[in-house]
């Protein structure tokens, strides 16, 4: 003989509402802060063991390639938080959604001269408002940067800093010393499709890049990433 | 029965007079500053004295004030337009709209003009027209104005919501002569200024601060939040943002804190939102910075166009809000570098040309550099239809000391645009 079915007690149906609570919580995505920051180009991120360190002041340097690196960061970023970019006037937004930035979570604050250019990377990194500041570097007293870098390293952003491509080591001295990280970037080969002229359109190009310095792991590799066009 | 306020657009006490209507009726629907409806239903006295009432109400603000009454909002607003006090009888629409010009429904010019060529000018004519191929023609709007002509107004009726002050005044309590007395007394009063917003379920996206000076002298600022907000830190370190460098000529004695642009309170739960994007830390990190270096902080947007400049457009930024996290998202960033242009200023500069495309370019008064690749040209027209007719052709050239450089030849002459990094 069969039993009519009782109905759930409270707890019974508490527990059951709970499990499912608990199964869709671990399902969802969770949002995690890594140490690291993954740069989207593998061969970078093995080198520098999982990607570029979180709380720390990174210069990309060289001739070509620093802010095709810089904007993959950039996208790797604002697929969970936001992103700042201390614009003197460069930026080239399109390129900068091309590379898979979501550019409604990249703040962009104008500034030309060094000190507002320094005043807003301070703002922006002390605020820990974005987990990514992007400035061009100006000539700046070695004081400014061992600041910022110590205010990043406070605050667990990563803040990078581009020289010109064109500045003398000299110059770039104070900042690559309060630097954690120096990466060195070049053009490789380039590679253009079809043949020259109107038909041809430049398919892409290799960029080096070469650890000058890293506090967190050896120095001296050398990494050739892919830049394509299309 | 509807009663329309119709006044110029240019009216510069528009609330007042919206506050002032609340004593005829609590139901007012705020279309748009010059148009306004009260819903009539269940008040006492006939429609002229509802007319009467209204006058009387709104006499201390706009003089040139129109009404109206009908049965819905298409009537109403004819009836205002027949005559000032003018009423639409009810059962009577129809017939009361015949003579009156299409222009009251508001049909896109274009429209009016096709619809004047087939004869139809009154809204008679539009309702004697039949209504299954005139929509097919005129597309689902038309629909719309078919039904107004025949008397019947699909619009709904929406009450405005009612305006809440809140603000904290702190007067007659001493006076402060240094910055810690005054962003204390500051705390204070945004303390209570979020308990009252609290209370009543909303978020300030602005403050009003009024400062009161010993020499009976009065400074206003208004602070812009970029994220409404009810969280009394980021309030407070928005408005000592603003202060900032700010010098008074004399002590404090009074202040005065007022919220204004009050939304709905409420935001989605981070229980599964993504990420550690937080709007409200963006919100103030862009007040300082725009209360630092006097500029808006910018949010880049591209968009289609043929010239290089006009493929993005900054606004002001505006952070999103938060929305859950999908893997897929996660994994969108490309896995290849995508060069970056950079733009620089424009500039002149010299390119030898042989066989028709650029040989070598000579940039910053530097010896010329020959170039190794070529890739172009790409032409560009533009306004050819007007007298700022361009056209250019852009190049993309790989120098000889490894630089690859967008140029472009306009007319005669060479400019450098940027180059790839």
């Amino acid at each position: 003989m069969a039993m009519p079915s009782q109905p759930p007690s409270r707890h019974t149906a508490f527990a059951t509402l709970k499990a499912g609570l608990d199964t869709a919580a671990l399902a969802a995505p969770r949002p995690r802060i890594e140490a690291k920051i993954p740069s989207s180009v593998p061969a970078l991120d093995r080198a520098l063991g999982g990607g570029f360190p979180n709380g720390s002041l990174v210069t990309l340097e060289g001739p070509a390639g620093r802010w095709s690196i810089a904007a993959s960061l950039v996208a790797s970023v604002t697929c969970r938080s936001a992103a700042a970019i201390v614009d003197d006037g460069g930026l080239y937004p399109p390129d900068l959604a091309r590379s898979g930035a979501r550019l409604e979570r990249v703040l962009i604050v104008p500034a030309q001269s060094p000190l507002a250019i320094a005043r807003a990377a301070d703002v922006l990194v002390r605020s820990k408002a974005c987990r990514l500041v992007l400035v061009p570097a100006p000539e700046l007293r070695a004081a400014v940067w061992m600041r910022l870098a110590g205010l990043a390293h406070r605050t667990g952003i990563l803040l990078v800093a581009v020289p010109p491509s064109d500045a003398p080591s000299a110059r770039i001295a104070p900042l690559a010393a309060a630097a954690a990280l120096r990466l060195y970037c070049t053009r490789g080969r380039l590679e253009t499709v079809g043949k020259r002229g109107v038909w041809c359109t430049i398919g892409g190009y290799d960029v080096c890049a070469e650890i000058r310095k890293n506090r967190t792991a050896a120095p001296e590799q050398r990494v050739v990433a892919r830049a394509a066009v299309c | 029965m509807l009663l329309c306020v119709s006044a110029s657009a240019e009216i510069t006490c528009w609330e007042e007079l919206l506050d002032a209507l609340d004593a005829v009726s609590p139901l007012v629907d705020d279309v748009r500053p010059g148009l306004a409806f009260a819903d009539m239903h269940g008040s006492p006295g006939s429609p002229a004295d509802w007319i009467q009432r209204t006058r009387e109400a709104i006499a201390p603000f706009v003089l040139d004030a129109r009404l109206g009454i009908g049965s819905n909002k298409t009537c109403a607003r004819a009836a205002a337009h027949a005559g000032d006090g003018t009423i639409c009888p009810a059962g009577g629409e129809r017939s009361f709209l015949a003579p009156l010009p299409l222009a009251l429904l508001e049909i896109d010019p274009k429209v009016m003009e096709r619809l004047r060529l087939l004869g139809v000018e009154r809204m008679g004519d539009l309702a004697r027209l039949p209504h299954g191929p005139f929509v097919r023609r005129f597309g689902p709007e038309a629909a719309r104005w078919h039904a107004c002509a025949c008397g019947r107004d699909p619009a709904p009726f929406v009450p405005r919501a009612h305006s809440v002050a809140i603000e904290a005044t702190m007067f007659g309590e001493g006076r402060a002569d240094d910055e810690a007395q005054v962003i204390f007394a500051l705390r204070v009063l945004l303390s209570r200024i979020c308990s009252d917003l609290e209370r009543c379920g909303k978020r300030a996206g602005s403050l009003q601060l009024d400062v009161e000076l010993e020499d009976a002298g009065t400074q206003t600022f208004d602070v812009l939040l970029a994220s409404p907000t009810i969280r009394e830190r980021d309030m407070l370190d928005v408005v000592r943002a603003k202060l900032e460098g700010v010098c008074f000529e004399a002590p404090i004695v009074g202040l005065r804190v007022r919220a204004s642009r009050l939304e709905e309170g409420g935001e989605k739960i981070a229980l599964f939102a993504g990420g550690d994007f937080d709007p409200q830390a963006i919100a103030v990190a862009i007040s300082r910075l725009e209360a630092m270096l006097g500029e808006p902080v910018r949010q880049a947007r591209t968009r289609s166009a043929h010239v290089l400049e006009e493929r993005f457009v900054y606004d002001r930024y505006v952070p999103p809000k938060r929305e859950p996290l999908h893997e897929e998202r996660l994994l969108s960033a490309c896995d290849t570098l995508i060069p970056q242009l950079r733009l620089m200023a424009v500039s002149e500069i010299d390119v030898r040309v042989r066989n028709g495309e650029p040989a070598a370019v000579a940039l910053d008064a530097k010896p010329p550099r020959a170039v190794i690749e070529c890739s172009g040209p790409w032409r560009v027209e533009i306004g050819w239809f007007s007298d700022a007719y361009v056209v250019r052709d852009e190049y993309d050239v790989l120098l000889d000391d490894g630089e690859l450089c967008r140029i472009y030849r306009q007319g005669a002459q060479w400019y450098l645009r940027g180059a790839y990094d």
